[in-house]
């Protein structure tokens, strides 16, 4: 049963709820994702010394081949680093959502669970758009080194307009990335209001 | 200092945890404020990728693009200081939180069993890991008496470098035709200066996040004390001790980036400035990644210890001790 109780809208059962599929992906997901950013930091990094040596010794087709690489490898940390924040984001709502039904049920109280606030549902929604926003240009910096590292001279001639397309929209996902992350967080202010209050309810029974 | 800081992340004393603090509001406000300077960075860059598609003038392109660099650290920081507001706010609820739980378990906890005499020293393990025990709330450690005094320091200069290096990068824009070996030298300015800045504030939201992990470590002491329990406190987990190595690795690495920027205005060679820029670009995003994992491992430490207060309670609730 859902339910509007002051200003927060609940759900009311006889015991704690099920763990809902955002918590249960972010308790599973954060670590991979955090080993994930960090191979994709390192990769780049070290293909950032590659290319500058191409740079110094003037391998034009090099470097810009690499020059596609390293953004390619670095985004795939910057994704992969924010999901892992996203998702330790998701595991701390799961634990105050487990945590505060399960001490609804010890006292002998009915359930009461705060449904997905709006703050949760635009945090999920524009993690996906944040990452849309970097992982399409990582794929396609990726078939462009591909291109020019086998010499394709279309793609190195038009190399630095894509360039900026795909730094834009780089850029562009990572402030989409960040503003759900702050929408993540905003959620575990409305969590924990609204266990203060019904902590208030449980002991005026 | 810290007492004022302190101020600011405390609640009144029986503050009415119905009563919306504001942190949530003006944090999102300040979030949806840098996401518009980011879009209006992404219009600079499209202006510049259909300039280079029409063969347009170099000088715009080069304008448009300093300036479309300079304005996304600022948008950046600006939704990274929108998420400090939110993690201030999360702070003064997890205190408002303790001051509901001190005034609830008392009437909620089951009678204490004679139990004999219960140990208060040493150590126990939970489902959540190692536990000391102790008869009063632990003392702070020096790690987060660190994190308290420092996290407005850090991101108050991390803005002001922000703000400054984008200035540097109007003057790198407004070189870029007339004096192209001074715009360079502005370029690796504004580079330098902008990354350190975003370091610097995401070590102020790193040290914002070990404070919310001392007050859950206080307020959980405080709390069994408060009811004549034995203190069970989480020993520091990896995870933490993770976040800790992490932040420093990224802060380090935020100012090696810095003083490599200003050795290249050094050179005489543009193409020994280029072979620099090539590996410093890629340092400065891994200083920014390897704060950022930090902060991955903090919000897990945070998960852990949250599991563990529940659990405690709930053990309190049901058993009485």
């Amino acid at each position: 049963m859902t339910t509007a109780t002051a200003d927060f809208n609940t759900q009311t059962t006889a015991t704690p709820p099920d763990e809902i599929l955002p918590h249960k992906a972010g308790r599973r997901l954060w670590f991979p994702m955090f080993l994930m950013a960090l191979m994709g930091f390192g990769i780049g990094i070290v293909l950032a010394f590659f290319r500058a040596d191409a740079v110094n010794s003037g391998d034009v087709q090099d470097a810009a081949a690499l020059g596609q690489f390293v953004p390619a490898f670095m985004f795939i940390g910057f994704a992969a680093v924010f999901s892992a924040i996203a998702f330790a984001v998701a595991r701390i709502l799961g634990a105050f959502r487990a945590g505060g039904s399960g001490m609804q049920h010890a006292v002998g109280a009915e359930v009461k669970t705060l449904t997905m606030p709006p703050t949760g549902r635009a945090f999920i929604g524009l993690m996906v758009m944040g990452m849309m926003f970097i992982l399409v240009p990582v794929v396609i910096h990726l078939v462009l080194g591909t291109l020019i590292a086998t010499g394709n001279d279309s793609a190195l001639a038009n190399v630095e307009e894509w360039s900026i397309w795909l730094e834009a929209s780089r850029r562009f996902g990572v402030s989409t990335y960040l503003l759900s992350i702050l929408l993540g967080l905003a959620t575990i202010i409305t969590v924990l209001r609204f266990q203060s209050v019904r902590l208030g309810q449980i002991v005026a029974r | 200092m810290t007492a004022a800081l302190d101020r600011i992340t405390t609640p009144a004393k029986d503050a009415d945890p119905h009563v919306e603090t504001g942190h949530s509001k003006l944090g999102l406000g300040v979030g949806v404020i840098g996401l518009l300077i980011a879009m209006v960075v992404a219009g600079l860059a499209i202006a510049a990728a259909v300039q280079v598609g029409d063969a347009g003038s170099e000088d715009t392109i080069g304008e448009l693009l300093a300036v479309a660099f300079g304005l996304n650290t600022v948008a950046l920081a600006t939704i990274k200081t929108g998420i400090a507001i939110i993690l201030i706010g999360i702070l003064v609820r997890l205190w408002t939180r303790v001051q509901g739980i001190n005034k609830a378990l008392p009437a909620l906890k089951a009678p204490t069993k004679d139990q004999g005499n219960v140990a208060t020293s040493g150590t126990t393990e939970t489902p959540f890991g190692t536990c000391d025990l102790s008869e009063s709330a632990p003392k702070e450690l020096g790690i987060h008496k660190m994190a308290k005094t420092l996290w407005a320091p850090m991101l108050v200069m991390g803005l002001m470098l922000v703000a400054v290096g984008f200035v540097v990068a109007l003057v790198w824009a407004g070189n870029v035709g007339s004096d192209p070996e001074s715009a360079l030298g502005a370029s690796a300015w504004a580079q330098g200066l902008q990354f350190l800045g975003e370091a610097m504030v995401l070590g102020g939201i790193s040290f914002l996040l070990a404070s919310i992990l001392a007050g859950l470590r206080a307020g959980g002491g405080k709390v069994q004390q408060s009811l004549g329990l034995p203190v069970q406190t989480l020993e520091m987990p990896v995870t933490a001790k993770v976040f800790i190595g992490l932040m420093v690795a990224g802060m380090v690495l935020a100012i090696v980036q810095f003083v490599g920027y200003i050795v290249t205005t050094q050179f005489d060679s543009a193409v020994d400035v280029f072979t620099w820029f090539a590996w410093l670009g890629p340092l400065r995003e891994l200083s920014l990644g390897l704060l950022l994992a930090g902060i991955v491992m903090a919000l897990a430490t945070i998960g852990n210890v949250l599991g563990f207060q529940f659990w405690r309670i709930r053990g309190i609730i049901t058993t009485g001790s």
